[in-house]
């Protein structure tokens, strides 16, 4: 009977120092070793610098108009608020803009035109591309054949056609204005659209894009419709 | 009772040596169970002392100790509460009972050597 017991102990023993033992395993865990090499936390490192630096100028930004708003506070309050309505409103697209930019041309390619093929119109997809890539290269403000690209701006296909803000796209050509923040970002961005894949992609819809040199002052229109804002609340606290 | 301390040691060193691990995400429901494995081991040693121990009982108790203790947690996940708390909770307080009970056994029974010893 005693030797049963033990027998049973032993066992039980033997389970619960197996099961300590395999918690202890995992518990412990090696961390995982860190593989990247050197580039690619340095690229990190940059983003974060970026990132950084994006965030301090925007406090800056918004410590300026801070100041404004406390040394108009006195003298004349309306006048900050109509510049900061105004400073929106340019955000927002609802006013036309002045800037140093780039016109982009988009033609029929001349093969297309040689050959007599029906020009087509340009597909919504590649539009959509095309402002992508215009955005990740620090277009600032785009309009399409006239019509301004706002936040809620849609490039869709309407009963076989393309539009933007529900307004169709001519048939190539038309032209595609971009303004940057500084002539410097202008000219980066010209220089990315010409050696961006993207022209490959519209010759394969047998289009060519056709980039001006950066102007120093191009205007772009205002967006002529209005801007639904059913869904959105004040926020409350400050 | 060494036989049973060798099995303890036989068991760590198979489990460090091996280097089994298992997902982290279940090493909640192991350590309840290691909880409850304890839990029981106490008490049955406590029987044991006592003169009540019943094999049935000792073993049942062991794997179904341990079954509604992951159970329990594996709920707990389901739910959004966390019901392993309530485990730990009463396998903790009932392995501190049972180790106090088990020390004022071999307590009262080494004053009762001493006392022999000294009578004669």
């Amino acid at each position: 009977m005693k030797k049963r017991i033990l027998t049973r102990f032993t066992v039980i023993m033997f389970i619960i120092g197996l099961m300590t033992a395999i918690q202890y395993n995992t518990i412990n865990e090696p961390n995982v070793r860190d593989t990247q090499d050197a580039g690619k936390i340095r690229q990190e490192l940059a983003r974060e610098k970026q990132l950084h630096s994006d965030l301090l100028s925007e406090i800056g930004s918004l410590d300026d108009t801070l100041g404004k708003y406390e040394a108009a506070a006195d003298a004349s309050p309306e006048q900050a608020l109509r510049e900061t309505a105004g400073k929106l409103r340019n955000a927002a697209g609802l006013s036309e803009t002045t800037g140093p930019g780039i016109e982009v041309f988009v033609e029929p390619s001349l093969e297309a035109v040689a050959m007599g093929l029906e020009i087509e119109r340009i597909s919504p997809d590649l539009l959509i591309r095309l402002v992508n890539e215009i955005n990740r290269y620090n277009g600032l403000y785009v309009s399409i054949d006239g019509k301004r690209i706002i936040n809620t701006t849609a490039i869709r296909d309407i009963n076989g056609q393309t539009t933007v803000n529900t307004k169709t796209v001519e048939t190539p050509p038309f032209s595609i204005k971009i303004i940057s923040e500084s002539m410097e970002d202008s000219e980066k961005l010209y220089n990315h659209l010409l050696a961006s894949r993207i022209l490959d992609d519209f010759y394969i819809d047998n289009l060519t894009l056709t980039v001006s040199e950066p102007k120093s002052d191009l205007v772009i229109e205002a967006y002529d419709g209005a801007i639904d804002t059913k869904y959105l609340q004040a926020s409350e606290g400050e | 009772m060494w036989l049973s301390i060798l099995g303890l040691i036989l068991g760590i060193s198979l489990g460090l040596l091996t280097d089994i691990q298992i997902p982290p995400e279940y090493a909640n429901y192991l350590s309840i169970a290691v909880l409850a494995s304890l839990d029981t081991l106490f008490g049955g040693i406590r029987a044991h002392l006592q003169q009540v121990y019943d094999d049935k009982v000792f073993v049942s108790g062991f794997f179904f100790n341990i079954a509604l203790a992951a159970g329990l947690a594996f709920l707990g996940v389901h739910l959004g509460v966390d019901l392993y708390l309530a485990a730990i909770f009463a396998f903790g307080v009932r392995l501190f009972q049972n180790i106090a009970v088990i020390r004022r056994i071999i307590l009262a029974k080494w004053a009762e050597k001493k006392e022999v010893r000294e009578t004669i």
